[in-house]
C-alpha cells in the first residue's frame, strides 16, 4: 500500500513573517498563505520572544481574522437616536475624519485639555503619547493605571527595573523560583518556556497564589495565601532574614542606599530625609575615617548600621538600621504574619531560609571580565540564583505598590538583582531610580506639552495640580489622591468626566479599550454614565470616539466609530521607546507587516493618527510651510527622531542600515526588518549582561544609545525619600506644596511609608469583613485574551461560560452545591452566578475567569450565547470608588500612592439563589447588529484546500488480519 | 517502527495550545475540514483531535492540579481498527499510525465505541469518523525543514511537554524519557497497549534551610556597627 | 450509552426473525412434534425473513454516511459487525431455497435437510454475531461478557418461539404442543439469563478515574473538561438513566418480556385461550424485550465518561 500521503501543494503557498497580536506578548510568527487566506500560523523559531512556540490564542489567529464581529466601515450614531441604542449609519472616511479633525481643531485652539485620549491593549504608547503631547492635552494615558502600574512604579523607584514586562527571572540559571500572583501575564510564552527550563534543571518552583491552576499546577510547592496579604508575607520573610543576618552586606553597601544616613527629627521639617552635603550628595558614615562622606564615591567603607550625630546636632541613622528596627518588630514575626496571610509560621520561616541557603550557599559564578562603575575589574559575575516574578495578584490591590516594594526588598537583601540566576532587566532597563522625566502640567492653546503627559514625580512640586491643589488631569493622576500615578487612572476617566470633576471635557477617544464592559469597574453604572445628559439635554460626555476593530460593548456607545485593521493587515512598530520585547541578553524590537489585504473599508489607526497630526499641524508632523512632513505611518516611523539618531526602530539605522541602536534614519529600514523576519535583536557582549546598574561599560553604552540620560550608577533605593517627602507634606512639615484636605493629609501619612510596608487593603478596611467574608479575584484564561476571544470560534468552544469557583469543603459547609446558582453581593451591587467546586482554592477566596461574560449581541454572537446568558463579569461588583466615609469626598478605589485600580480588593458575601433562579444576572438588552454585517454562520468548515486523503488499498482491507 | 507521543505532566500547564494548533493544522491537512457547529451560538462545538482536561488530585490543602492532554494513543492493540467493518480504520504497518480512510468510512461510530480514550469524533457534516493523524502529512513531508517535520501540537507546546518519536527504538528521546521518568499508559488494564505515554510529575527537589542563630536586636546592631565593608 | 431507536429495532426485530427461522428450520428438518406442514413452514420462514429484513434495514439508519454501507462486508476477518452482515446476507439464499422447496415439497429430503440445517446455522451465527458486536467491546464492562451473546440468542429464540406458537395456533398443526412446550422452556431460559446478567453487571469492576489518569493514590476529581458545550463523545456516551428508572424498567422487562408470556403459554398448554393468548404473548414479549434492549444500551457505561467527571464505570 502507498505509505506516503500526497502532501499539500506548497507551490500554491506563500510564507510571510510578522508579529502576533492575539495578545500583548508579541511573539514572532510565520504565516502560510494560500489564495489570500491563512493556511497556518506557526511560531518563528528564530524569534527571541517565543523561540518557535505559539500559545492557544496565537494558533487561533485564523478565527480572529474571519470573525463576524469585524467592523467594516466608519460609522456615526444615527442622528436623533440615543447613545447606546446601537443605531449606526455608515459614513465615508473623509466624512468621518473631517468631522473629527474640525472638532479637535477647535478644542486644540481653545483648551486642549478638553480632549481626553485613553488607550487600552495597544502596544504603541510611544506614538499615542507623542500624539497627545503634540496635541497639547495632558489627558492621555494607556491602560497601565488599571493594569499594573504598581509593579512598574515600585520597580522603577526602587531597583530601576521591574516585574511585568520589564525584567525576567534568569530562567537558565536560577535554582529557586518564587511566583507571586501570576496566572498568565504578558510574557505568556516566555514564562512557559522558562518554567519548563527550570523544572528540567531541577530548580525549585514555589507558587504563592490563592488558586491552583495553570502555572501553579506544576509548582513544586503551592502556598494558598489570603489575597491582599503578600506584602506582609514578604516582610515577614525579611524579618527572618535580617534576624539571622542573612543578607548580602557587599551588595547592600555598594549598590543600594542602605548605608545612607537618614535624619531623625520627628515632628520637624526635614525629618526622614537623607542627610546630604552642600552639593546634595547623600552622606554615609565611614568606618575607617570616622567621618561623614559622600556616599556615592567609591573606595570608602560606609557603615551599614549605626546611629550618629551631625555637627549641627541632628541624630542620623543608616537606612539599614531603620530597616532592622522596623522589620525586627514582632509585628512582622512569622507567628504574627501567619494570622494575616493564612500561611503557617513554619512555612514562612522555611521559605525564607531556603531562599537564603540557595542565595548564599549555592552561589553560582559566570567567569567573565567586567568593570564596575568605579573602574574596578572583576574576573567573574557572582550569581545568587534566587529569582521571583510577580504580577496582578500583587499589583491589583490598594496595597500593591508597597507589597511589590516588599518583594524587591527581599530580592535586594538576597542580592539577586540583575545577577546570574536572579532577576534580570530587559533593555531599556535598568534605568535610574526613577528616570528623570517629569509629568507635563501646563497646557496652552495650539501648543505641544513641554514634556510627556506621564513622568516620575520626585516630590510634591512635581504634582499635576493647580495653585489651590486641585487636580489638573481628568483622571486626577499626580494629585494628592494618587501622587505617583505614573500610568494615569484610566478607570476614573468616565466617572470624573461625567461628574465634571475636576472639569467637564468635550471629546473622549478610546482606542483599543472596552471601557463600557470588562475593562471598567462598575460596568453597569458606567454604561448609564455614558448615556447621562445634563439639564441642557446634552450628553455629559459630549462626543465619544471609539477606535476598535470589532463589535465590542463599547463600540455600541460611540458617537463615531473608526474601524481598525486586524494585526494581520497592518504595519506596526513595536519599539524600545515603548513597552520592550527585549530579552535580558539582547535589546530587541520588532514590526508587523500586512500579510492580508483588508476586505473591508478599514484603516490602521496609526495611519489615521499620522494623517490627523498633519491636518492639525502638529509641529513634529509638519514642515516649516505647515505641510504634512510624512507620507504616512511607515514613513513617520522611519524618519522621526526622538533625539539625533534615535527613533522608533533601533535596527538597521544609518543611510544604508549599517548602524544599530543609534544612527541616521534609514529609508529602507522597514525592508530590512522584513528581510530579518520582522524583528531586530542586538546581542549585548557578555561583560555587559549582568550588574548593569553598576556596570561601567554597560552604563556608558546605555547613555550612548539613549536608554539613560546619564551614565551614573543606578542606586537601588530601599528607602524612598520621594515617599517621605509626600509623607512630610501630609504631616504639614514639607516646605513646598501641601494638601489642605485632612483626608489627603491622613492618606499621605498612613501610606507613604519610605520603607516597604503592609496595610489592610482599603475596601476591606471600610466594610464589615465578617459579613463580606470572601475575597473575589480573577484569573486570565491562558487561551483567551480579555474580551477579544469570545468572537473566536475555536477558543470559545473551550470556554464560553465562566463559573464562580469555590473551595469545595467551604462550599459544602455553607450548603452551596456544585453547579448551583448563587447571589454574590459586594458593597457595590449583586450578581447571580453559577458555582463550581474545586480543591485548589484558598478557603476565603472565590474566583472566576476574566472577561468571559459578554453583553448579548456583542462580538458577533447570538443573543442566547452562554457568554451572555450564563457567563458573568465580576466588574459589576467592583466599584471605581471606595465605600463612602463621612466627612470625606468619594475616593478612587485604587492604590493611594500610584492610583492603580484595586480590582482584587473586592470582598463579597455569597448566598444560594432561590429555586428556579437560574441564568446570570444582571441581564442586559441585546445589542443591535451593525449595518452591513451578515448573520453569523451556523456552521464553519474552514479550510484552504481540499484535504489530501490518505487512501488504504482495497487489497489491504481484504487481506490484513 | 512505533510512532507516538510522550506527554510530560510535570510541565504541562494546560494552556490548550496543542489542541488549537492541531485544530489549525488539520482544518486542511488529511482529514479536514474539522467542522464547527453553532460556532457563534448557544452551544458552540466541533471536531477536535486533541483535548485538554484538568484534574485535581488529593484534598485541599494537599491538592495538586494535573493538566491532562489526550489525543489518539495509536494503540498497539487498536480495537478501533479491529471492529471497523468497512476497513476505513487501519493501523499502518510501517509506523503504527492509526488512520481513517475518509473515502471508506460509513459513519457507524463503532470504532468510537471501541476507543477507551475518546480519540475519535464523528464529523456530522461529512458523515465520517475523524481522529488524530499524528500529523502524518507533516512528519514525512520532505518539503518542510527537518526540524518542522513534527506534529503541529509538538512544535507549538510552550512548555515543551510534548515529545514525538519512535517508541520501538530504545535509543530515541521518547523511549529514554519513558524509561528514565517512569512513563505510564492510561488504563493499561484494558490491554490496548497505547503507544502514547505520560510522564508523571517529577519529585520535588529538597532545599536545605540556612540555619543561623537568632540574637536580640540591640546586640545585633551593636555587633553590626562599625563592620567594615569596602565600597 | 445513548440508546438509538434504530439499533434497538435492529437487534430486537432481527433477533426475533432469526430465532423464528432457526426454529422453523429445525422443526422441519427434525420433524419435531410431527414437524411443520408446508404452509406453516413457508409462513414461518417468510415471517422470519421479514422481521430480519426490517431489523437490518433499521440498522442502516444510524449510519452517517450510508453510501459506504456496502463496504461493511469487507472486514469479515476482524469485525463482528462485518461478520453479522455477511452471515445475514448469506442466510437469505439458503433460507429462501429451503422454505420455498419445503413449501413446494419439490426437493429430495436429503437436500431439504442440508438446506434446513445450513439455514438454521447461519441464522444462529447471525444472532451470535449481533451479540458479539457488543460483547467484544472492552470499553463497556456491561457488554464485555459472554452473557451478552447468550442473551441475544436466548431472546431471539424466545421471540421466535412465541411467534411460531402463534402461527401454529392459527393452523392448528401437529407441532403446536411441542412448540408451546419449547416456547415455555426458552422463555424461562431467557428470563433466567437476564436475571444472571443484571446480577453480573451489578458489581463494579473495570477502569476508574485513577487508572485513567495514572494517579492511583488519593482522590482524583475532574476540574474542567476543556469544553463549554457537549461534543460527539458526550452525545454518544453521556446518557445515563436514573437508578429508579432502571429499577422500574427492569420490572417491566421481567413482567412483559417473560412472566406474562410464560403465563399465557402455560395456559395454552392447558388448552386455554388459543390464538388470542398466543398473540398477546407475542406483543407482550416484544414490548418487554424492546425495553430490555433500551436498558441494554442505556445501562452501558463507556470508559470515556471517566474523562467527563465519572469516578468509575
Ligand atoms: N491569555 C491571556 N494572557 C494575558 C491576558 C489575558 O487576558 N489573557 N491579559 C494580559 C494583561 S492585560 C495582564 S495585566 C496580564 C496579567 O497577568 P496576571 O498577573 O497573571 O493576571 P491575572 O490573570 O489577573 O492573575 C492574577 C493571579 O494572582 C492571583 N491572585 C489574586 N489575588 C492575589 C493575592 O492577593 N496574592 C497572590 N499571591 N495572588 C493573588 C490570582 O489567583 C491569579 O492567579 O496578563 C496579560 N496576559
Ligand atoms: N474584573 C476584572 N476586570 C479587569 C481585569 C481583571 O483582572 N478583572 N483586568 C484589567 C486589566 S489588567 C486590563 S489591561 C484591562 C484590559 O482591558 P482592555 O484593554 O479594554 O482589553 P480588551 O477587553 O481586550 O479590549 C480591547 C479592545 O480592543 C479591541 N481590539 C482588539 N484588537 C484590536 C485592533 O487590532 N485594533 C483596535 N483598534 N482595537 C482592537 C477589542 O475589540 C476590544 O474592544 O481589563 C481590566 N479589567
Ligand atoms: S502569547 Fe500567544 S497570543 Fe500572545 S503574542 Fe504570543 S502567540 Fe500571540
Ligand atoms: S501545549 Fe503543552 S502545555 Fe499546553 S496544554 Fe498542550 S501539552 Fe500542555
Ligand atoms: S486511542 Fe482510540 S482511536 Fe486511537 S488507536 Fe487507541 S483505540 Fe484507536
Ligand atoms: S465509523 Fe467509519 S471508521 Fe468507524 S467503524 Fe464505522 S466505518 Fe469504520
Ligand atoms: S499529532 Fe497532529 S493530529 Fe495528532 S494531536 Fe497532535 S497535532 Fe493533532
Ligand atoms: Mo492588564
Amino acid at each position: 500500500m502507498s505509505t506516503l500521503p500526497q502532501f499539500e501543494n506548497h507551490a500554491r503557498q506563500d510564507k510571510k513573517y510578522t508579529t502576533c497580536y492575539m495578545c500583548a506578548c508579541r511573539c514572532g510568527i510565520e504565516v502560510t498563505l494560500e489564495d489570500n487566506q491563512v493556511r497556518f500560523i506557526r511560531g518563528n523559531r528564530n524569534h527571541p520572544v517565543n523561540q518557535g512556540v505559539l500559545c492557544a490564542k496565537g494558533n487561533a489567529g485564523i478565527m480572529k481574522q474571519i470573525s463576524p464581529a469585524k467592523l467594516r466601515n466608519p460609522m456615526r450614531r444615527k442622528p436623533g437616536t440615543e447613545r447606546g441604542a446601537g443605531e449606526f449609519e455608515e459614513v465615508s472616511w473623509d466624512e468621518a475624519l473631517d468631522l473629527l479633525t474640525e472638532r479637535l481643531r477647535t478644542i486644540r485652539a481653545t483648551d486642549p485639555k478638553k480632549l481626553a485620549f485613553f488607550t487600552g491593549r495597544d502596544q504603541m504608547q510611544a506614538l499615542t503619547g507623542l500624539w497627545a503631547q503634540q496635541f497639547g492635552t495632558i489627558n492621555w494615558s494607556a491602560h497601565g493605571g488599571f493594569c499594573s502600574v504598581n509593579m512598574a512604579a515600585a520597580g522603577l523607584y526602587m531597583t530601576g527595573q521591574s516585574f511585568w514586562e520589564f525584567g525576567d527571572p534568569d530562567w537558565d540559571r536560577t535554582k529557586y523560583f518564587m511566583l507571586w500572583g501570576v496566572a498568565e501575564d504578558h510574557a505568556s510564552n516566555p514564562i512557559k518556556i522558562g518554567i519548563e527550563k527550570l523544572k528540567r534543571r531541577g530548580a525549585k518552583f514555589v507558587s504563592i497564589n490563592p488558586v491552583r491552576t495553570g502555572y501553579q499546577a506544576v509548582a513544586d510547592e503551592w502556598i494558598p495565601i489570603k489575597p491582599g496579604t503578600d506584602g506582609m508575607l514578604a516582610l515577614s520573610m525579611a524579618h527572618v532574614l535580617i534576624s539571622r543576618e542573612l543578607f548580602d552586606w557587599e551588595f547592600l553597601v555598594r549598590y543600594t542606599n542602605a548605608p545612607f544616613l537618614v535624619v531623625q527629627s520627628p515632628g520637624q521639617q526635614g525629618d526622614g530625609l537623607i542627610l546630604r552635603n552642600e552639593e546634595g550628595k547623600p552622606l554615609v558614615w565611614d568606618n575607617e575615617d570616622e567621618e561623614f562622606l559622600d556616599g556615592l564615591q567609591f573606595g570608602i567603607s560606609p557603615s551599614l548600621f549605626g546611629e550618629y550625630r551631625t555637627a549641627d546636632g541632628r541624630s542620623v541613622k543608616t537606612v539599614m538600621t531603620l530597616m532592622a528596627e522596623k522589620y525586627l518588630d514582632p509585628r512582622y514575626a512569622p507567628e504574627a504574619a501567619a494570622k494575616v496571610c493564612g500561611v503557617p509560621a513554619e512555612t514562612i520561616e522555611r521559605l525564607a531560609l531556603e531562599m537564603a541557603h540557595v542565595a548564599f550557599r549555592e552561589t553560582i559564578e559566570v567567569d567573565c571580565e567586567w568593570t564596575d562603575w568605579e573602574g574596578r575589574k572583576h574576573d567573574k559575575f557572582i550569581g545568587r540564583p534566587v529569582s521571583m516574578h510577580a504580577m496582578r495578584g500583587i499589583s491589583a490591590h490598594s496595597n500593591g505598590f508597597q507589597s511589590c516594594r516588599a518583594l524587591h526588598l527581599l530580592q535586594i537583601l538576597l542580592g539577586t538583582i540583575d545577577c546570574p540566576g536572579g532577576h534580570r532587566a530587559k533593555a531599556p532597563f535598568p534605568r535610574h531610580t526613577p528616570p528623570p522625566i517629569k509629568p507635563a502640567r501646563d497646557t496652552a492653546p495650539n501648543t505641544p506639552l513641554a514634556s510627556p503627559p506621564l513622568g516620575f514625580p520626585m516630590a510634591p512640586e512635581d504634582l499635576v495640580i493647580d495653585a489651590e491643589g486641585r487636580p489638573l488631569r481628568i483622571d486626577k493622576a499626580y494629585s494628592w489622591e494618587a501622587p505617583i500615578a505614573n500610568h494615569g487612572l484610566m478607570h476614573m476617566v468616565i466617572t470624573n468626566a461625567v461628574n465634571g470633576d475636576p472639569y467637564p471635557i468635550d471629546t473622549l477617544i478610546f482606542f483599543m479599550a472596552n471601557m463600557a464592559w470588562n475593562s471598567t469597574m462598575n460596568s453597569r453604572d458606567v454604561q448609564d454614565m455614558l448615556r447621562a445628559k445634563g439639564e441642557d439635554g446634552e450628553y455629559k460626555i459630549p462626543f465619544l470616539v471609539v477606535v476598535d476593530a470589532f463589535h465590542s460593548e463599547t463600540v455600541n456607545f460611540a458617537d463615531l466609530v473608526l474601524p481598525d485593521t486586524t494585526y494581520l493587515e497592518r504595519f506596526d512598530a513595536i519599539s524600545m521607546l515603548d513597552r520592550p520585547i527585549s530579552e535580558p541578553d539582547s535589546p530587541c524590537d520588532s514590526i508587523r507587516q500586512p500579510v492580508l489585504e483588508p476586505d473591508r473599508n478599514v484603516r490602521p489607526w496609526q495611519e489615521v493618527m499620522v494623517d490627523m497630526a498633519g491636518r492639525l499641524g502638529f509641529p513634529a508632523f509638519v514642515d516649516e510651510a505647515g505641510n504634512p512632513k510624512f507620507t504616512g505611518y511607515t514613513d513617520f516611523i522611519a524618519r522621526w527622531e526622538k533625539a539625533p539618531g534615535i527613533g522608533f526602530l533601533a535596527g538597521w539605522r544609518g543611510e544604508n542600515g549599517e548602524s544599530h541602536m543609534r544612527g541616521a534614519p534609514n529609508p529602507d529600514q522597514w525592508q530590512k526588518y522584513i528581510e530579518n523576519q520582522c524583528f531586530f535583536q542586538y546581542h549585548l557582549p557578555e561583560h555587559m549582561r549582568f550588574y548593569r546598574f553598576a556596570n561601567r561599560d554597560y552604563l556608558d553604552w546605555a547613555k550612548e544609545v539613549g536608554f539613560n540620560a546619564s551614565n551614573e550608577p543606578i542606586v537601588m533605593k530601599l528607602y524612598s525619600e520621594v515617599l517621605q517627602k509626600f509623607r512630610l507634606a501630609g504631616q504639614g512639615l514639607y516646605d513646598g506644596p501641601q494638601p489642605a484636605d485632612p483626608t489627603d493629609k491622613k492618606r499621605l501619612v498612613d501610606y507613604c511609608d519610605p520603607l516597604p510596608d503592609w496595610y489592610l487593603p482599603l475596601e476591606e478596611s471600610r466594610i464589615d469583613a465578617d459579613e463580606y467574608a470572601f475575597h473575589a479575584v480573577n484569573q486570565r484564561p491562558m487561551h483567551m485574551y480579555h474580551s477579544w476571544d469570545s468572537q473566536n470560534a475555536w477558543l470559545r468552544q473551550i470556554t464560553a461560560q465562566n463559573f464562580l469557583y469555590m473551595n469545595r469543603k467551604r462550599a459544602e459547609e455553607m450548603g452551596i452545591e456544585d453547579l448551583s446558582w448563587v447571589w454574590v453581593e459586594s458593597h457595590n451591587g449583586r450578581i447571580r452566578v453559577q458555582v463550581k467546586h474545586m480543591e485548589g482554592c484558598q478557603r476565603d477566596t472565590v474566583w472566576t475567569w476574566n472577561a468571559i461574560g459578554k453583553q448579548a449581541g456583542a462580538w458577533g454572537l447570538d443573543a442566547d450565547a452562554p457568554e451572555a446568558r450564563r457567563g458573568f463579569l465580576m466588574n459589576h461588583l467592583i466599584s471605581e470608588l471606595l465605600p463612602p466615609a463621612d466627612g470625606e469626598r468619594r475616593l478612587t478605589n485604587s492604590d493611594p500612592i500610584t492610583g492603580q485600580a484595586a480590582w482584587y480588593d473586592l470582598k463579597v458575601k455569597i448566598s444560594p439563589a432561590a429555586p428556579g433562579e437560574v441564568g446570570s444576572w444582571p441581564e442586559f438588552p441585546a445589542m443591535r447588529g451593525l449595518p452591513g454585517t451578515a448573520e453569523s454562520p451556523a456552521e464553519l468548515r474552514y479550510h484552504t484546500h481540499e484535504a489530501v486523503n490518505l487512501r488504504r488499498s482495497f487489497k489491504d482491507v481484504l487481506t490484513r488480519k | 517502527m512505533r510512532l507516538g507521543l510522550v506527554i510530560d505532566l510535570d510541565t504541562c500547564v494546560g494552556c490548550h495550545a496543542c489542541a488549537v494548533a492541531c485544530k489549525q493544522w488539520n482544518s486542511s491537512g488529511t482529514t479536514g475540514p474539522l467542522t464547527d457547529y453553532d460556532p457563534y451560538g448557544a452551544e458552540p462545538s466541533g471536531v477536535w483531535f486533541n483535548r485538554i482536561r484538568n484534574f485535581e488530585v488529593g484534598d485541599y490543602p494537599n491538592n495538586k492540579t494535573v493538566n491532562f492532554p489526550m489525543s489518539c494513543m495509536h494503540c498497539e492493540t487498536a480495537e478501533c481498527v479491529t471492529v471497523c467493518p468497512t476497513g476505513a480504520s487501519y493501523k499502518r504497518e510501517e509506523d503504527g499510525i492509526v488512520l481513517v480512510d475518509q473515502d471508506k468510512c460509513m459513519g457507524c461510530n463503532y470504532c468510537a465505541w471501541a476507543c477507551p480514550y475518546g480519540a475519535r469524533e464523528l464529523d456530522e457534516s461529512s458523515g465520517t469518523m475523524k481522529k488524530c493523524t499524528l500529523c502524518v502529512d507533516r512528519i514525512y513531508d520532505e518539503e518542510l525543514p527537518k526540524e518542522e517535520r513534527k506534529p503541529a501540537c509538538v512544535l507549538t507546546c510552550p512548555t515543551h511537554a510534548r515529545f514525538f518519536g519512535d517508541l520501538d527504538d530504545p535509543d530515541t528521546e521518547v523511549s529514554r524519557l519513558v524509561r528514565e521518568r517512569g512513563g505510564f499508559q492510561s488504563m493499561p488494564e484494558l490491554g490496548y497497549n497505547p503507544t502514547n505515554h505520560y510522564l508523571p510529575p517529577r519529585p520535588t527537589r529538597p532545599v536545605e534551610q540556612e540555619r543561623r542563630p537568632q540574637i536580640s536586636l540591640q546586640e545585633k546592631i551593636k555587633e553590626w556597627m562599625g563592620r567594615v565593608v569596602e565600597k | 450509552m445513548h440508546p438509538a431507536l434504530s439499533v434497538i429495532i435492529f437487534t430486537v426485530s432481527s433477533g426475533a426473525g432469526l430465532g423464528l427461522i432457526v426454529l422453523a428450520a429445525l422443526f422441519g428438518v427434525f420433524q419435531i412434534g410431527g414437524g411443520l406442514t408446508p404452509n406453516e413452514s413457508f409462513w414461518a420462514g417468510l415471517l422470519g425473513l421479514l422481521l430480519t429484513t426490517v431489523g437490518l434495514l433499521a440498522s442502516t439508519f444510524h449510519l452517517a454516511n450510508p453510501k459506504n454501507a456496502w463496504r461493511a462486508f469487507s472486514r469479515f476477518r476482524s469485525s463482528w459487525l462485518s461478520r453479522e452482515g455477511v452471515f445475514a446476507v448469506l442466510l437469505y439464499p439458503f433460507a429462501l431455497f429451503y422454505f420455498v422447496l419445503a413449501w413446494q415439497e419439490a426437493a429430495p429430503n436429503w437436500l431439504l435437510a442440508c438446506l434446513g440445517l445450513l439455514t438454521a446455522l447461519l441464522a444462529l451465527a447471525t444472532v451470535f454475531s449481533t451479540g458479539m458486536i457488543y460483547a467484544c467491546l472492552r470499553t463497556m464492562r456491561q457488554w464485555n461478557t459472554s452473557l451478552v451473546p447468550t442473551n441475544y440468542i436466548l431472546m431471539g429464540l424466545a421471540l421466535g418461539a412465541v411467534i411460531l406458537t402463534t402461527v401454529l395456533t392459527i393452523t392448528r398443526g401437529p407441532a403446536l404442543e411441542a412448540a408451546t412446550t419449547l416456547t415455555l422452556m426458552v422463555l424461562i431460559g431467557a428470563g433466567l439469563g437476564k436475571v444472571i446478567y443484571y446480577f453480573w453487571i451489578g458489581e463494579p469492576r473495570g477502569p476508574t478515574i485513577n487508572t485513567a489518569t495514572g494517579f492511583t493514590r488519593g482522590a482524583v476529581r475532574l476540574f474542567e473538561s476543556g469544553q463549554s458545550s457537549g461534543n460527539f463523545l458526550n452525545k454518544e456516551f453521556g446518557f445515563q438513566p436514573s437508578a429508579s428508572l432502571v429499577g422500574k424498567l427492569r420490572l417491566a422487562v421481567y413482567g412483559l418480556g417473560f412472566v406474562i408470556p410464560i403465563v399465557l403459554v402455560a395456559l395454552l398448554i392447558a388448552n386455554e385461550g388459543g390464538f388470542a393468548f398466543a398473540f398477546i404473548a407475542v406483543l407482550s414479549a416484544f414490548a418487554g424485550i424492546g425495553i430490555e434492549r433500551w436498558l441494554f444500551f442505556a445501562e452501558a457505561r463507556h470508559v470515556v465518561n471517566l474523562f467527563y467527571g465519572q469516578q468509575h464505570t
